[in-house]
């Protein structure tokens, strides 16, 4: 054997290899990923821009909890938290006890995912707002389109800001001018190292600023958004948002300013374009196709909020949360309401209530009901009867009162019931907890009913004990007086405020500085 | 065909050759192979080192036994041929594999363990990993509960990144393989897949001048594993058996049914209410229908190894099945392994390493904190009801009421939480992964002259896995649903190609020079999809995913992609055998680096001074071996994920309607994280090398960590983070080996040890900023994943109410039932009047570090006459544990405890233990602290176990010869049999970053097992 030979045969192998194997920066290390689409490509083509827009509502409708989603901030959370932070459910296992029983820390997973998942839509519709704005630039949308696209993602963006402002800041009154600390209104995309600079710059707005770009963005909104006739459905006008749902989140937000004329201004443009359904049922026997959900989030059979979050799940099938016997046994709630229907909009399982608003505990497609247009009602009606135009007020109220009433030509109320405007207040309010039990409105009407002239709450009122409640407190026929297992916080604790979360505090030193006190 | 052969070797002049092979001081040698070179006819001398084999005149006979060099002696006239075999002292030198080649123990400068195959390969075991636990010096290996499947937490010096990868990269006969879970619905631990019978040798890499040719993939270490090869001589067949059973090693002591009753109705009366609990007609040991105190193993091995001058083969199949401790948890594998080597020329030769693998591991839900996790439902079952009910349709004892729950039997609510029937999951849902396993290499050798030496080797690591899940639609997970089945396919594919040039040579017999140059190209593809359904028509389509059989079908799946490719070199050079150079240089591309910063430089360097072989200490009579030796390495982590510097939009549908959503922040100026690497070592042996010791002392530092760094959450990045080069991590130590042959007589006895002291400390994070988990924190200054919370101070002995300290000292008491904290004073413990706070932002402290201080492993071997005896020690220590799961099973709502809670305050009179609060019904969150760690369920978690005892007998050979057998070995053999401890949870090692939580307890096994040598 001779060393030509070896060589020869040596330098034939590895040439095949070489050839074989065809090894070279571009197939090995060139490599570009096929799950997912780069953040240059993202707003590049139409139908891109189309998908992030869809992407802002998934935001709304899952969150992300530790991987998951669990309907984090609008697809099941508003209601189980809003709810627990009440007294009108009672929490009978260990999901939403933290909340339920007022234990909540900075580090607790419902308020802290709250915070997140809240801001994380917001980021997502900020997103929106500036990569459509380019596409516009770029030719790549009409201005038609890029108009709708900005209108849902400043309707979101305001949306986002409103329910972080029922939970982690004082309400309106606080101050005269509102001029205490609300939340940090995010207004431009967070995705680059600038903007990160930019974004830890900002400190929390005061609430009278929260308020105001909310409604700038809700004005901007409804001026850019299609009405819900104009969507491609009637699915869609519920599920996505329209001119309408823009509405009636202002007479929300008024509400929560107390700027009782605004409500009333923005609640008629609405007359005539929404109708209750005939049944209290109407709304959740029919989520997606009926006169009065005015925006709901969407979910299905295989993207929902989950078995531990899903409204049906929790609520229904595993009858996590209940209806306390406080506003079971309130006396304004007659014995033959319809909204205590068994089967329809009630369940009682050992003699406990349990709510049926939620009526699919297989697949979990029920929408979460964010806005209804009886909600609008009421918000009118008690601006009415704050503004004194009794009559309007009446009216309204029973608008949404006597659709449930056994027999409305008795039942129904009239002026003579209440004495006072203080009177007509609190039966109207009455009315929310009743008409809107374990759909999470609770929460909003404490927070804001703080150091109120007419209807004033105390702090977050006491509850009955967490667990399962007896059987024989639902009795009816008395108000319920307890016993009594969770205590009251008054306003001036500092737990009436959900913290910060705890994440925040340590990543920014601004809003380190402005902590909720007490915390 | 058999007459064919018989007339050739007839017409041939056959005749029969005796003769005594024997050593060169007359000794004779049992076991010598004796080949009729150029054939397949051997034999092997018997006891007395005689042998008779029939052959040819002219032909050659070989003589080979290990240790001893190689005698041919050509067939003449004689028909007796005695033989004798020189030591072979270069042979007798134990090789070490190291990255790309072998280096001779005593030539070695860096610091590398090695354990030996046949150490672990009798041992009961799913995967060889765990057996490596005690065995070397710097190795720390837990296994951290019974169910096979869970892949044990292995670390090599440390823990060398914080939200990077810290598992080792493990090479099979130098395939870089998968390693971790690789899919289906069970757990799976992909170096199941190795058949620990298959292995000849295990080295460790530890220090940076081993591991700094594996650069980018080294940061963690390296574990190379060698699988056995052929050897020259006759066909050699073993059989080993082994069997046994499993139990599981401790149990928690829960309340039975009297107890319980007593507690639960204290809980409510305490609050003012009414009854949970009654009746006592059950007493239902939950514990033991979940797990099984009986679980069979059998493990089979066959092996068949040998070779001519030419070929040289191993082939083995091995199969083992394991029942878990946990029902229904099992484990199946059947093993195909074929190592063959081809030489074609003198100067060339090609070979296939390939071990083909179908692991099946049946599983269970385990889920710590879920309804039908194993552990968390069965602790939580009241003992006073039957699982079962006969008058149930479905057989179980399902609550009447909310058949989603456990039934209530006697008692006056349903189970707390709401849990389902456990028997009900265990005995009907499924989980299961099946892997089909391929890693192999083909490689050519070319050694155009002596001192040069060419190898080209083409690798693959295939692992397709399948899973299935099956979820009852009647009770349980599935209940909701209406049924879950969901089936998966996880497909890995991983190639890589190997050029190494080696050169060898020795210059005036003083000057020893080795080189070695390396290319290195890997790519790989990991593919995979799933299909769900739910809301099943019946329960009867619970086998596998039938068409049309549900109502609601989920899909999904992904793709990607990594790569690198690499260049690297090694220098050797020693002078007579006393100093020692070496030096390692490896340049790594990886496409998860931006393409600025994706190339990246690791060097290599140590020395080595083997004092010994010095003329004033050569022949030294005490002294046979001393070696100081020094080393540096920096080395890189590619365990990053595939694109973790992109900014990236992922799928993000709203109900049905597609579309995407920002998913990762970019951050383009993403570079290598790289640990630096310091060790200085000693080597010592001592008459002979009867003692030997090996010190070492470490310096691992990693800079430019990869970490996700955290972004305030009201910006709302995705995951509230993204990558960048920032914060340093350390960790130093010292590792003490030693082995002693204390009798070597007919008597013989080695004892080994090993011990080490392992610091860590996180120097930098960003913005010093602490990152804080559940339970434990990252901080600056202090080791990794310190144990984080509120400290206690017992009960109140006036009103048994919880008392903390705040971080200030002062002490505060929970008021029930719950929510608010009143200023503690111990001289009026009555007044609760003094409102204050307990605060999870102010008032939490470091309570403790998560990371043992010191660990090592004590083995001792003794045989007399055929008898043998082996054990291994092992111990841990210096490190606290957060015992959640006794704040678990001390739950205030309807569930049983543990006997723990019998020491709650009652009165003034009887306040208990002083520890235990008194009851309050449904007060988890205020009565025992549920939302952070605090110091009541602080634990040492030191302890020391006897990791395994084996006692084996081997038949005399003369005995056995009689039966046409070479060897009979019988042996019984315990695994986990004793443990000395402190701790009161059901094992110290059941611990994930310091923290215990209802985990499966580990097992221990009996077992007895046989070894057959043919």
């Amino acid at each position: 054997m001779n060393m030509k030979y070896k060589l020869k045969s040596i330098s034939i192998a590895i040439g095949l290899l070489l050839v074989l194997a065809g090894c070279n920066d571009d197939n090995v290390l060139n490599l570009e990923p096929y799950n997912d689409i780069s953040e240059n490509a993202a707003f590049s083509t139409a139908d891109l821009v189309a998908l992030s827009v869809t992407g802002m509502y998934n935001g709304a409708q899952r969150g992300d909890y530790n991987g998951q989603g669990r309907g984090y901030p609008f697809g099941a959370a508003f209601v189980q938290q809003g709810d627990n932070r009440g007294e009108d459910v009672v929490n009978v296992a260990t999901f939403y006890q933290l909340t339920y029983t007022g234990t909540y820390d900075p580090t607790t997973a419902n308020n802290v995912f709250y915070w997140s998942d809240t801001y994380r839509m917001i980021n997502r519709t900020n997103i929106v707002i500036e990569g459509v704005a380019r596409a516009l630039e770029n030719g790549i949308l009409t201005p038609e389109v890029a108009q709708i696209y900005t209108g849902e993602a400043k309707f979101l963006r305001a949306a986002g800001h409103l329910e972080l402002l029922f939970h982690f800041a004082r309400p309106y009154n606080d101050t005269p001018d509102a001029s205490h600390l609300g939340v940090p209104y995010r207004d431009f995309a967070i995705n680059s190292t600038e903007t990160l600079a930019a974004a830890e710059a900002q400190g929390r707005n005061t609430v009278a600023e929260c308020y105001q770009r909310i409604i700038q963005d809700l004005n901007d909104a409804e001026a850019a958004l299609p009405a819900v006739g104009e969507r491609a459905d009637v699915r869609q006008g519920i599920t996505r948002a329209t001119k309408e749902a823009a509405i009636a989140f202002k007479t929300r937000a008024y509400l929560h300013m107390r700027n009782w004329p605004l409500v009333i201004q923005e609640g008629v443009k609405l007359n005539s374009r929404f109708n209750l359904t005939d049944s209290p049922n109407g709304p959740f026997a029919s989520g997606y196709g009926n006169t009065e959900s005015i925006f709901s989030i969407e979910n299905s059979a295989v993207n929902n909020p989950g078995v531990n979050a899903a409204l049906a799940s929790q609520y229904n099938r595993r009858g996590l949360v209940v209806i306390s016997p406080i506003i079971w046994r309130n006396p304004a709630w007659l014995s033959d309401d319809l909204r205590r229907g068994e089967g329809t909009l009630v369940t009682t399982r050992s003699g406990v209530k349990y709510t049926n608003k939620y009526k699919d505990p297989v697949n979990y497609t029920d929408p979460s009901p964010v806005i209804r247009y009886a909600e609008v009602l009421l918000n009118m009606a008690e601006a009415y009867a704050r503004t004194n135009a009794t009559g309007n007020a009446l009216t309204a109220l029973n608008r949404v009162r006597n659709r449930s009433l056994a027999d409305p030509a008795t039942q129904a109320y009239v002026a003579a019931d209440f004495a006072t405007p203080a009177a007509l207040v609190n039966a109207i309010i009455t009315e929310r907890r009743i008409e809107f039990v374990m759909e999470g409105r609770r929460w909003p009407d404490i927070h804001r009913l703080q150091k109120d002239d007419l209807a004033p709450i105390a702090g977050i009122p006491q509850k009955v004990a967490n667990g399962t409640p007896p059987a024989d407190s639902y009795t009816l026929g008395t108000a319920y007086n307890g016993p009594y297992g969770v205590n009251a916080i008054p306003y001036t604790d500092f737990k009436f405020l959900w913290p910060i979360p705890q994440q925040e505090i340590n990543n920014n030193p601004t809003l380190a500085a402005q902590q909720n006190p007490g915390w | 065909m058999l007459l064919f052969s018989l007339s050739l070797a007839a017409s041939a002049q056959q005749k029969t050759v005796t003769g005594t092979v024997t050593t060169a001081t007359g000794m004779p040698l049992p076991g010598v192979s004796v080949v009729v070179k150029g054939t397949t006819t051997g034999t092997q001398t018997d006891f007395d080192g005689n042998y008779s084999i029939s052959v040819e005149s002219g032909q050659t006979l070989a003589f080979t036994y290990v240790g001893f060099k190689k005698s041919e002696i050509t067939v003449g006239a004689q028909n007796q041929i005695n033989a004798t075999l020189e030591e072979d002292t270069e042979a007798l030198d134990e090789v070490v594999v190291v990255g790309y080649g072998v280096q001779r123990k005593r030539d070695l400068t860096a610091s590398i363990s090695q354990v030996k195959g046949e150490d672990i390969s009798n041992l009961v075991t799913p995967s060889f990993d765990q057996q490596l636990a005690g065995r070397a010096a710097g190795v720390q290996v837990t296994t951290q509960s019974g169910i096979i499947g869970e892949t044990p937490r292995f670390r090599i010096r440390g823990i060398a990144s914080i939200t990077s990868g810290t598992y080792p990269l493990f090479v099979v006969d130098g395939v870089p393989i998968y390693t971790g879970d690789v899919g289906g619905y069970a757990s799976t631990n992909a170096l199941g897949d190795i058949n620990p019978a298959d292995i000849e040798s295990i080295e460790i890499l530890k220090d940076g001048s081993a591991t700094a040719i594996y650069g980018s993939r080294a940061a963690n270490g390296v574990v190379l594993i060698t699988t056995k090869k052929g050897k020259e001589g006759r066909i050699a067949t073993n059989y080993n058996l082994t069997t046994g059973l499993a139990r599981p090693v401790n149990k928690f002591d829960l309340l039975g049914a009297a107890d319980f009753v007593t507690i639960s109705n204290e809980k409510r009366s305490n609050r003012g209410q009414s009854d949970w609990a009654a009746g006592t007609d059950f007493n239902t040991d939950w514990q033991d229908l979940v797990l099984n105190d009986n679980a069979f193993q059998q493990d089979h091995n066959l092996s068949f190894t040998g070779g001519t001058e030419f070929l040289k083969y191993y082939l083995s199949i091995g199969y083992t099945e394991q029942e878990s401790i946990a029902k229904p948890n099992e484990f199946k594998r059947f093993t195909y392994r074929a190592n063959l080597e081809q030489k074609i020329q003198d100067w060339v030769s090609v070979g296939v390493n390939v071990g083909l693998t179908q692991s099946e591991y049946f599983g269970l839900n385990t889920g710590t904190n879920s309804l039908s996790g194993n552990i968390f439902n069965a602790t939580r079952q009241h003992p006073n009801v039957s699982p079962y009910d006969s008058n149930d349709p479905t057989g179980y004892n399902l609550d009447d009421t909310f058949p989603d729950r456990m039934g209530r039997g006697s008692n006056l609510e349903t189970v707390g939480d709401n849990i389902p029937n456990i028997i009900f999951a265990i005995e009907n849902n499924q989980y299961f992964s099946k892997i089909n396993r391929l890693i192999g290499n083909v490689y050519a050798d070319i050694k155009p002259v002596s001192s040069v030496n060419f190898r080209t080797q083409v690798s693959l690591d295939k692992a397709n896995t399948n899973g299935f899940l099956f979820w009852s639609p009647i009770h349980g997970d599935g209940n909701g649903s209406n049924g879950r089945v969901q089936s998966n396919n996880n497909e890995l594919t991983r190639w890589n190609w190997q050029n190494i040039l080696s050169y060898n040579e020795t210059f005036a017999d003083a000057h020893n020079v080795s080189l070695t140059a390396v290319s290195e190209y890997q790519k790989e593809r990991n593919q995979s999809f799933f299909a769900t359904g739910t809301d099943l028509s019946n329960e009867f389509f619970g086998k596998a995913l039938i068409s049309g059989s549900y109502g609601v079908q989920g899909s999904g799946g992904g793709l990607t992609e990594n790569g690198f490719i690499s260049f690297a070199g090694r220098f050797n050079y020693n002078y007579k055998q006393r100093y020692y150079l070496q030096g390692t240089l490896r340049r790594d591309g990886l496409s998860s680096l931006p393409t600025t910063t994706r190339w990246g430089t690791f060097p290599g360097a140590s020395f080595g001074w083997t004092v010994s072989n010095e003329e004033f200490l050569k022949n030294n009579d005490v002294v046979s071996d001393l070696k100081i030796r020094g080393s540096y390495g920096k080395v890189g982590n590619v365990s990053i994920g595939n694109y973790p510097y992109l900014g990236l939009y992922s799928p993000a549908r709203y109900a049905d309607n597609n579309g995407i959503a920002y998913s990762q922040f970019g951050n383009n100026n993403l570079r290598w994280e790289t640990s630096i690497k310091y060790d200085a070592g000693l080597d010592l042996g001592l008459f002979q090398n009867r003692f030997t010791l090996t010190a070492d002392y470490f310096i691992n530092k990693t800079e430019d960590l990869i970490l996700q760094v955290e972004t305030p959450q009201s910006f709302g990045i995705p995951g509230n983070n993204y990558n960048a080069n920032i914060g340093n991590i350390e960790n130093s130590g010292l590792e003490f080996s030693a082995t002693a042959r204390l009798l070597d007589k007919e008597f013989k006895w080695e004892v080994s040890g090993n011990i080490s002291f392992v610091d860590n400390e996180v120097i930098t994070l960003v913005n010093g900023a602490d990152r804080i988990g559940t339970n434990t924190i990252v901080r600056e200054g202090e080791p990794i994943n310190s144990i984080y919370g509120i400290r206690y101070y017992g009960t109140n002995p006036q009103n048994g109410n919880p008392v903390y300290y705040k971080a200030d000292g002062t002490l505060v008491q929970g008021l029930l039932p719950g929510g608010s904290y009143a200023i503690f004073d111990p001289n009026n413990p009555s007044d609760v009047s003094q409102s204050s706070s307990l605060s999870a932002a102010d008032d939490r402290v470091i309570l403790g570090q998560s990371l043992p201080k010191y660990f090592g492993g004590f083995n001792s071997n003794m045989n007399y006459k055929n008898f043998d005896l082996g054990f291994l020690f092992r111990f841990s220590g210096g490190n606290k544990i957060f015992n959640a799961t006794r704040r678990d099973l001390l739950n205030q709502n309807f569930t049983n405890n543990s006997t723990e809670i019998l020491g709650r305050w009652q009165s003034v009179d009887n306040p208990g233990d002083g520890w235990t609060p008194r009851l309050y019904a449904s007060t988890n969150t205020t009565t025992n602290l549920t939302a952070l760690a605090t110091s009541r369920f602080l634990e040492d978690g030191d302890f020391i176990k006897l990791d395994n005892i084996t006692l084996g007998y081997t038949f005399p050979s003369e005995v056995v010869e009689k039966i046409g057998l070479s060897r009979f070995r019988l042996y019984l053999q315990g695994q986990n049999l004793w443990i000395i401890t402190d701790y009161s949870g059901l094992d110290p090692e059941m611990e994930s970053a310091g923290v215990d939580l209802n985990g499966t307890p580990r097992s221990s096994i009996f077992s007895f097992g046989l070894n057959v040598g043919f």
